[in-house]
């Protein structure tokens, strides 16, 4: 070995010491889906308002279509600064006003995806305040002790430990596993019924609801490719990660919602779910285990909400952020707090949101497990399939002014391949939105929850353009999120690393 | 006193508790920002865009400068002015209190409250301690005449989002945005361009933060 190799091996070691690798970054990616909270609480309100049984062969299906989008989605993800962002991918692809419009699109989805997961914490935390303390407080308070600490730690930005939300993690996907396992073992009538796993499931009425709720299961996957820079090698371990976090979440998703078809058999299970709601799965395993099982179960569906409204929070306070940067938002929302670094103005108008939605529900009546939960999940879950769908067409658009920079299997064949599907599911969504809200065909919502993204797609096009006329140099920065300070497009550190000779890489494990 | 060392002793409670005032990545960016603010004011590198490179190979006569100047020249194939500041964010802490505790303007406490360690970095001399905040507050509120280095230590304060420590009274962080946008039309490219960059590898550390 040369001097000059040495010394430059220094800067590329010493700079991939602290870098992620695959089991990391699947880790972050699951945490963020929280497992639990699918499985108890979205899968079985699904059931319940739906009334269809075919979610199994959804995750199934969805899965398949989310890895092939994820083909040309992280291929792109690596010419991407801001490559969390699908907004940063549609600016890119379809042209800077597509690109606000997407980020108006998103800041809606992830706020109902956080709010809503308010709604759920009523349900899973009453079990365990009646059993211990004897007490059984309403909802929205319970809800609004999880929003001041939401408020706290998304402002103060206390380090959450990784190692113990690894823990949570792993503790969360045993016990689904483990009460599938009971509930595969201990069938309704006796024998194990493979109906609710037939693909002529895909054929019934409201197929677009099931698809949507399965969308919800898979949202925070997209999270993977913001570690690209942090990776040990962006060109693998991001793509790895991705693919194996869809297929964790598919795997899991669907042999979950199929167990519990099977334990109270298939023509049951709407029934049980309207019974007994998020109650379900622990009423259904608790019959075969140990009462501590259960309770631990409880504890972990509770954190499990709490680390995916955290999660969500996060998500959200960051959008903002990166709209300030780009001054696309005005420049406080692009200002962080001075000791803990968090996106602090971003963090607080989200919070503001939720106390705002929890008082509305609180005064009106509304039910927090459908009406809040389900419905923001699923609402949220629906803008994120829009926002994968503009993205996936932003891949092709991309590539296609680039096509000497991937194979045609990632920037072609994949990308239009993922983009047809995804397009089917959308229209069979939106045919399908009555039977995802469980709502009568002529309800009012059934317009009027799709119709929000249509009104904040117009108005971020609008936005876009008046940027275009009044502020060229604003508009030359969208989707640049903090790059915005620097203007450049193409991220800096994918490529030295990139570069790395083998022998430097392996010697950092 | 170099560029570090003075934004060393804003971005800590050097004249009072000793405690950091801002959080960890961006000091420790803001610093490596700084440390090759000092080598480009020395002209010995310079900034264009996103690519940094040494155009003079002369020694300096600050140690920490020096060692850092060296590391550039036998690593050529790094032009990237971001592998540079992550590189050098690693140590910019240590480094700089190294070079401040030699010169005797500060001192290195360490405290334990539980399982957690606390290093608190004290001036020897409150005054100075004190001294660059106050200036920085000064010129910015009465938008003084700045010089490079001046210019290049505010824009740093305001890119890692030190600025409202600094400026207390909220009509005073008005005009001083207001004098700052104006400036950075005038400060030297290089400068801009750096400091720009840690503007950006701030917000990064905000947008790919996990947990």
């Amino acid at each position: 070995m040369t001097v000059r190799t040495r010394s430059a091996d220094t800067i590329v070691t010493a700079l991939a010491a602290d870098r992620l690798g695959v089991p990391t970054v699947v880790y972050f990616v699951l945490s963020a889906a929280a497992p639990l909270t699918v499985v108890a609480g979205v899968v079985t309100t699904s059931y319940a308002v739906t009334g269809i049984t075919g979610l199994p062969v959804a995750f199934l299906v969805v899965g398949a279509v989310l890895a092939l989008f994820s083909v040309g989605y992280v291929a792109m993800a690596r010419h991407m600064v801001n490559a969390g962002a699908f907004y940063a991918y549609i600016a890119r692809g379809l042209g800077r006003p597509c690109g606000v419009a997407g980020a108006w699109v998103a800041l809606v989805a992830y706020n109902a995806l956080q709010v809503g997961l308010y709604g759920a914490l009523g349900a899973a935390a009453a079990p365990l305040l009646d059993q211990w303390f004897g007490i059984s407080p309403p909802w929205w308070l319970i809800a609004l002790v999880a929003w001041a600490l939401i408020a706290v730690l998304g402002v103060m930005r206390v380090e959450v430990n990784g190692s113990i939300l690894a823990i949570l993690l792993t503790a969360e996907v045993l016990v689904i596993l483990l009460f599938d396992a009971v509930d595969l073992l201990n069938p309704a009538g006796g024998a194990i019924a493979i109906s609710a796993l037939s693909p002529g499931e895909l054929f019934a009425p409201g197929v677009g609801a099931l698809l949507v709720i399965a969308v919800l299961g898979f949202v925070g996957f997209e999270s993977s490719v913001v570690f690209s820079e942090e990776s040990r090698d962006p060109r693998r371990t991001v793509p790895v990660a991705t693919f194996a976090a869809v297929a964790i979440i598919a795997a899991l998703y669907a042999v979950s919602s199929w167990a519990m078809t099977v334990a109270t058999g298939p023509a049951r299970i709407v029934e049980v779910t309207r019974q007994d709601g998020p109650e379900t799965i622990f009423n259904l395993a608790g019959a075969h285990l140990g009462g501590t099982v259960i309770d631990i179960a409880r504890v972990l569906f509770v954190t499990s909400l709490f680390a995916a409204m955290i999660s969500f929070h996060n998500t959200t306070a960051r959008y903002i952020f990166a709209l300030g940067r780009e001054r696309v938002l005005p420049a406080i929302f692009g200002r962080t707090s001075v000791r803990s670094g968090a996106p602090k103005t971003g963090s607080v108008a989200q919070t503001a949101l939720g106390l705002v939605v929890i008082i509305v529900y609180a005064a009106f009546g509304l039910d927090p497990l459908v009406q809040l939960f389900f419905y923001g999940g699923t609402f949220g879950g629906f803008g994120v399939l829009l926002l994968i769908t503009a993205t996936s067409i932003s891949v092709i658009t991309f590539f296609a002014r680039r096509p000497g920079e991937e194979n045609i299997w990632r920037r072609l064949v994949a990308p239009v391949g993922a983009t047809a599907a995804l397009v089917v599911i959308v229209y069979l969504a939106v045919a399908n939105f009555a039977t995802l809200l469980g709502v009568d065909p002529s309800s009012p919502l059934r317009w009027a929850l799709p119709a929000a993204y249509v009104v904040a797609v117009v108005i971020g096009l609008a936005w876009g353009l008046v940027l275009r006329v009044t502020q060229p140099e604003v508009y030359a920065k969208i989707g640049l999120g903090a790059e915005a300070a620097t203007g450049r497009a193409t991220p800096a550190m994918a490529r030295p690393a990139g570069n790395q000779p083998r022998h430097a890489r392996s010697r950092t494990r | 006193m170099g560029l570090a060392d003075e934004f060393f002793l804003i971005a800590w409670d050097t004249a009072g508790s000793g405690a950091p005032q801002l959080h960890p990545r961006a000091t420790s960016l803001g610093l490596a920002g700084a440390l090759l603010g000092e080598l480009t004011l020395a002209q010995r590198i310079t900034v264009w865009r996103a690519e940094v490179r040494v155009t003079d190979p002369r020694p300096v006569a600050d140690a920490l400068g020096q060692s850092i100047l060296h590391e550039m020249i036998n690593a050529p194939e790094h032009t990237d002015v971001r592998t540079w500041l992550a590189y050098l964010a690693r140590n910019s802490v240590e480094d700089v209190a190294a070079r401040l505790i030699n010169a005797g303007l500060l001192r290195r406490t360490e405290s334990r409250l539980l399982w957690r360690k606390s290093v608190r970095y004290v001036a020897t001399n409150y005054v100075k301690g004190a001294w660059p905040a106050v200036r920085m507050e000064k010129m910015l509120v009465n938008g003084e005449r700045m010089t490079p280095a001046d210019m290049a230590l505010a824009a740093l304060v305001e890119a890692t989002g030190l600025l409202d420590t600094i400026l207390l009274d909220r009509r005073d962080r008005l005009a001083a945005r207001r004098y700052l946008a104006t400036f950075m039309a005038t400060i030297p490219p290089p400068l801009r361009d750096l400091t720009g960059h840690v503007r950006a590898a701030v917000g990064d550390a905000v947008l790919s933060y996990r947990a």
